[in-house]
């Protein structure tokens, strides 16, 4: 880290050397400090055994808050049900270490009975009984598992579903849930709910009622939460979540599964909950189906979204506030008020329970946030990079030779099969054709644009070959092998890239992070390998980056000092510039830009196609769609002209311009009348 | 046809406009002058559907003025600019589509609904139109691409306007119905409306309008009647690259 | 009484419920005709009506223990209470629509729908510390006469109920579809930049259509009070879901859906309730809820699809 220009910068002073810290290393002085004072707090004077256990109750919300945060925040799926898992983390512990469930005895059970894990009960004249007596330890694993199937089984439904639509479901669910506790009474008990669950042991040693050793698991259990959210948040997993919040679209357009990613960003944060489900009813031996319904979801979201959704440490200090509110702040406050109450004579003062003004509260802070900050309290922080000042500066900034590490370099001279090949390709739009029997084919290497007027179908082209359409009729063959069909994260994984005309940045994300995202289909590392990251993620994450400063070198200077700054703050031409990058990151074998020079005047337009010309010297085939035709002229090697969806032209640049139905199609026809 | 009293209908003078960062209109500056017909013309990413756009309020200028019969009017909600006396036909038809021909007429004709003439006017677009007035309780979104045409400038005239904002009437068209459709607007005009229109036509447009602007990249880099634009190579040039 | 004697009266249980459920998921699904929001305090501006109607019948010296009306005082009184109440719960939404949901218009993404989900608890809240936690008895001024149709009774609850039901909603029908004000509504509802571009107040159309649609609500507040004889807090939760799987049944945005809706739901509660057991009806209605949502979002009659983000 390059101290000296930083200081030059912000002065001296411990706020000043605060902010020249990189973002890690004040997350682990802050984490650090956070957990030393958790450690200790038990063994403050003045706190008590209540204090205690309202901050065990805090932990756990902290630990529940931290999973929605991962379903809500990071792939922003709004999930209205989330005490749904809290409920089945629960009862699947309730039911297996409490006397609730009675089975008979088979053999079956013999090799649990001698892990302990059950025992056999004698009844008088009848068949013995199987008693469950589950290890706490052994549950919480169950209870996540068990849990992440369910998030699978009630996030499945809502893939194909808008945002308000997909909340609802989810909240569908999260009342079938209690309902059906409420009324199975063979394995809940009902109503009643489940009592005499068991505490758990550890080493001989029983947790027993007293809440000190739930207090430290509980802290065990939130600190492991927040590790493993902030080591996802910064990883291939997190990356691709949060494109899928920011833009499901580009976001397979760059090969993110989102089938996949939205499952998991389900069921991880299911089995958060259920582990909070599992601890929770540990602590109060009981489990009844009031502890699990709407406003109990509710009060968890309220939590992500004051602290900011996908913020981690907006999450935790907003999870610990509110818990602190419910369980200690509004009642010292009530004592104080109804003091003053009786002092002032007012009968309502002196009587009120402000405990039951909590939901009041949530309400008033959801509406608050939503309409004056919507990004929460304490919004995520800028993310690290690999990169200091220095570094950044160092590359040149216009190097002559465009090089790219990947690229297989200028293909043979002789032909060879042509890389994309389209045969009879028809899409119909209500009742228009916007590609009406389309034939193409593109050589390997071959620059070629593809021109028409408005309407005239050729985005719709660029949606047919990436998957994002689904075609009508035709077959597309990428290097000899069928990809009609195929999702758009697969089309991307054989090498396809592209560009959007109206620009599809992740926009709350960095320009780096966009980047990365663009490289998702040629990394590996899933979901633990973000969180225990290997020394083999650790190089390929390293490497990414690398591959990342590689690209955004083509560039010059235009986009790297702008490593950190979220898309959205760009100008537009480095937005499109970045798009391009982030293409170009996928290692396209055919690279696909429509409209890259849309809005940049003609200095940045010549730069832009410079660079294009010399991608394709790289070996990359790329298909262009624009509309300033000087561009195209000087650029291509050959021309594609469509309008109406029909192929009306084709051929060298010369050729094309100078042919009649072309001029007509743009210009349109002469009127026959006078 | 240069204007009779001097003051143009429709003055719009040197509006810059910005979507985001993107700078779409640079000091763009026409007039249309009453019982003409303008043509704005020009290729895609022009910025000719953004100045129809700000005349009808749906977009806000950065800077520059638009005026109608000498009142500002850029500043104002789009229902005050429709209550004026500017009929849009946008770009796409936009009829409503779950409502027969006779109610898209009917909200057509919204802003003096009050007023009499209904019967009168009905039978104006009936008479432009015969389709119309076979197909009046069909509902908008069954009928195809040209019926809807009709129907979305019929609509507009409902309420008889001093001036004609047409966006891309040809869009989508088979060639047919274009013919037909220019047609019309031509008699529309003679019929005493004034029209501006915004197309990618130019052929069509040309041979219609009395006079023409050409926008390239948001600046207007022809002018002249359209006998002038017509003969002009540039023209070529302003589509298709050089000449 | 025999099955069939049962099931027709469960059938008028259920048509007389789904009146209801009409009812509310008529203002609801208005609403997101208009500007595709999921309005969760619709739910609680109904509960809310409950309170209102309350207060005017105590106002006017009913308690739990009135009697029957007779008489021209039966339909006066309902008439007031009615009115009172609906325009009470139509200034609600109003209020609601003005204060916390225009600052969100247009903004994508699920931050309007949770902005609702805050006002609701809001107003649930206030409720419960103005009039407390404990179920209020609605006084009973539609006296208990009864009819029978076979073996199947149908009271004069029900019947005065289901008349008001089906006057509002032809009233709203009439509305929708001939006034200019009701053309603007769904002109607006199907494309609001063509709307606007005729000259349309698109502000006023929406908050209009809160109006009216809260109004409904509060109708069908007064409902449930009358028919179920008692009000409570946490009413608005329980009915609202089911109101809002009968707009979602009935396909989201179509007003003649929401109707039909509602009654297919009244019916599935009273005949569920009939054949399975009570407990087990919420289950049922929830996953309706859910099934639609997943494999048909258009509802049954619903011409509007929820289009991808």
């Amino acid at each position: 880290m390059d101290s000296s220009t930083s200081d030059a910068r912000v002065g001296t002073g411990v706020t000043a050397r605060w902010h020249t810290l990189p973002v890690l290393r004040r997350r682990q002085i802050l984490a650090g400090a956070g957990l030393a004072v958790a450690l200790a707090f038990p063994f403050i004077t003045g706190v008590n055994a209540g204090h205690v256990d309202a901050g065990a109750n805090a932990f756990t919300y902290v630990l529940l808050a931290l999973g929605l945060n991962i379903v809500v925040g990071f792939a922003g799926l709004l999930d209205l049900g989330y005490a749904a898992f809290f409920a089945i983390g629960a009862y699947t512990y309730g039911a297996a270490a409490s006397s609730q469930v009675k089975l008979p005895w088979s053999e079956v059970w013999t090799p649990l009975l001698w892990l302990g894990q059950v025992s056999r009960v004698q009844v008088e004249g009848g068949r013995d009984l199987v008693q469950l007596q589950f290890s706490f330890w052994g549950m919480l694993v169950a209870g996540a598992l068990v849990c992440a199937a369910f998030g699978v089984l009630f996030g499945a439904p809502t893939l194909r579903l808008r945002g308000d639509y997909l909340a609802i479901v989810t909240l569908g669910f999260g009342e079938i849930v209690p309902v059906v506790a409420r009324n199975w009474d063979w394995l809940t008990n009902g109503a009643q709910g489940l009592g005499g669950i068991r505490t758990p042991k550890l080493l001989g040693f029983d947790f027993g009622f007293s809440p000190y050793p739930y207090y430290f698991l509980a802290l065990g259990l939130a600190a492991a939460a927040i590790f493993m959210s902030f080591r996802l948040q910064e990883s291939r997993v997190g990356r691709a979540w949060m494109s899928i919040r920011e833009d499901e679209l580009a976001a397979g357009a760059m090969g993110v599964n989102h089938v996949h990613y939205k499952l998991l960003a389900f069921a991880m944060g299911a089995a958060i909950g259920g582990l909070g489900g599992v601890f929770f009813v540990a602590k109060l031996t009981t489990a009844t189906p009031e502890m699990f319904q709407f406003p109990v979801s509710v009060m968890i979201l309220v939590m992500v979204v004051l602290g900011g959704m996908g913020s981690v440490r907006g999450v935790v200090l907003a999870a610990l506030i509110l818990s602190f509110l419910q369980s200690v702040i509004l009642q010292e406050l009530t004592l104080w008020v109804n003091a003053l109450g009786r002092t002032i004579g007012s009968a309502w003062l002196a009587e009120v329970q402000l405990i039951t003004s909590l939901e009041l509260i949530f309400g008033l802070i959801l509406v608050l946030m939503m309409l004056f900050r919507r990004e929460g309290l304490f919004p995520a922080m800028r993310r690290v990079t690999a990169l200091s000042r220095d570094e950044q500066a160092a590359l040149p900034s216009r190097g002559t030779t465009v090089q790219l590490s990947w690229a297989e370099g200028a293909p043979p001279a002789a032909a060879s099969r042509p890389l994309l090949e389209i045969e009879g390709l028809t899409k119909r739009f209500g009742g228009v054709a916007a590609a009406d029997g389309i034939d193409l084919r593109v050589a390997r290497g071959e620059l070629l644009s593809v021109i028409g007027p408005n309407g005239s179908g050729k985005t719709t082209l660029f949606n047919l070959i990436t998957g994002l359409v689904a075609r009508d009729a035709g077959i597309i063959r990428l290097d000899g092998e069928a990809i009609s069909g195929l999702p758009p994260h697969e089309i991307v994984a054989r090498g396809v890239g592209r560009t959007f005309q109206t620009i599809r940045l992740f926009s709350s994300l960095s320009v780096l992070e966009n980047l990365l995202v663009g490289e998702h289909a040629r990394l590996r590392a899933g979901a633990l390998g973000a969180i225990f990251r290997p020394p083999r993620v650790r190089a390929e994450e390293r490497e990414a980056v690398e591959r990342a400063l590689e690209v955004l070198g083509l560039f010059g200077n235009r986009l790297l000092p702008r490593l950190d700054h979220p898309a959205s703050g760009l100008s537009y031409a480095n937005r499109r510039r970045t798009e391009i990058a982030r293409a170009l990151m996928t290692r396209p074998r055919l690279l696909l830009l429509d409209e890259p020079t849309a809005g940049m005047n003609p200095a940045e337009t010549l730069e832009l196609m410079d660079l294009v010309k010399a991608l394709r010297g790289l070996g990359i085939t790329i298909i262009l769609i624009e509309h300033k035709l000087d561009v195209v002229m000087d650029v291509s090697d050959r021309v594609v002209v469509l309008d109406h969806g029909v192929k009306i032209a084709e051929g060298k640049p010369v050729q094309v311009r100078n042919d009649e139905k072309v001029i007509e199609a743009y210009l349109g026809r002469r009127r026959r009348a006078a | 046809m240069s204007s009779r009293n001097g003051t143009p209908l429709l003055r719009f003078t040197d509006v810059h406009t910005y979507y985001g960062a993107l700078h779409v209109l640079k000091g763009v500056s026409y007039e249309i002058n009453e019982g003409e017909i303008v043509s704005l013309l020009g290729g895609n990413a022009s910025g000719k559907s953004t100045t129809l756009k700000t005349v009808l309020g749906l977009v806000r200028p950065t800077e520059g003025t638009v005026t109608y019969r000498g009142e500002p009017i850029h500043a104002l909600r789009t229902s005050e600019i429709v209550r004026r006396g500017i009929a849009p036909v946008p770009e796409g038809r936009r009829v409503f589509p779950k409502m027969t021909v006779l109610e898209n007429l009917e909200m057509g004709r919204y802003t003096r609904r009050h007023e009499p003439g209904w019967d009168e006017e009905l039978d104006r677009v009936f008479g432009l139109f015969p389709v119309l007035r076979e197909r009046r309780h069909q509902l908008a979104g069954t009928m195809s691409g040209g019926e809807q045409q009709m129907l979305a400038i019929g609509r507009a005239l409902m309420t008889r306007p001093a001036l004609l904002c047409m966006d891309e009437p040809s869009m989508g068209l088979s060639p047919g119905y274009v013919e037909q459709v220019f047609d019309i607007i031509k008699t529309i005009n003679e019929q005493g409306t004034t029209i501006f229109v915004v197309e990618q036509n130019v052929n069509m447009a040309l041979s219609i309008a009395h006079r023409g602007y050409v926008l390239q990249m948001g600046e207007v880099v022809l002018t002249g009647t359209a006998q002038e634009l017509l003969e002009n190579p540039l023209i070529q040039k302003a589509y298709l690259g050089t000449a | 009484m025999t099955f069939t004697d049962v099931l027709i009266q469960q059938i008028v249980n259920g048509l007389a419920l789904g009146m209801m459920y009409s009812l509310l998921a008529l203002g609801f699904t208005m609403v997101y005709g208009i500007i595709e929001l999921i309005n969760f305090a619709h739910f609680s501006v109904f509960m809310s009506g409950t309170f209102v109607g309350l207060f005017v019948l105590h106002l006017l010296g009913f308690t739990g223990d009135s009697t029957g009306l007779w008489g021209l005082a039966l339909p006066a009184t309902l008439l007031l209470v009615f009115a009172v109440t609906m325009t009470a719960t139509g200034l609600l939404g109003v209020l609601i629509e003005r204060i916390c949901l225009r600052p969100v218009r247009g903004i994508s993404g699920t931050a309007p729908m949770i902005t609702t989900i805050g006002v609701a608890f809001i107003i649930i809240n206030v409720v419960l510390m103005i009039w407390g936690p404990q179920t209020k008895p609605f006084p009973k001024i539609i006296p208990d006469r009864r009819w029978t149709i076979g073996q199947a009774e149908v009271s004069l609850v029900q019947i005065l109920l289901g008349v008001a039901g089906l006057v509002l909603m032809l009233a709203l029908n009439y509305l929708v579809k001939r006034t200019a004000l009701g053309k603007a509504m769904r002109a607006t509802a199907q494309d609001m930049d063509a709307a606007k571009m005729m000259g349309v107040d698109v502000d006023r159309v929406i908050v209009l259509t809160f109006f009216l649609g809260s109004a409904l609500a509060g109708a069908g507040s007064l409902f449930f009070g009358l028919y179920y004889g008692f009000t409570a807090f946490y009413i608005g939760y329980q009915t609202g879901l089911r109101a809002f799987t009968s707009a979602v049944l009935g396909g989201i945005g179509n007003i003649p859906g929401a109707v039909a809706g509602g009654l297919i739901i009244g019916l599935v509660q009273s005949l569920g309730g009939q054949l399975l057991e009570v407990k087990w009806t919420d289950v049922i209605i929830f996953s309706i809820l859910i099934i639609v949502m997943v494999f048909r979002p258009t509802g049954l009659f619903g011409l509007q699809t929820p289009q991808k983000a």
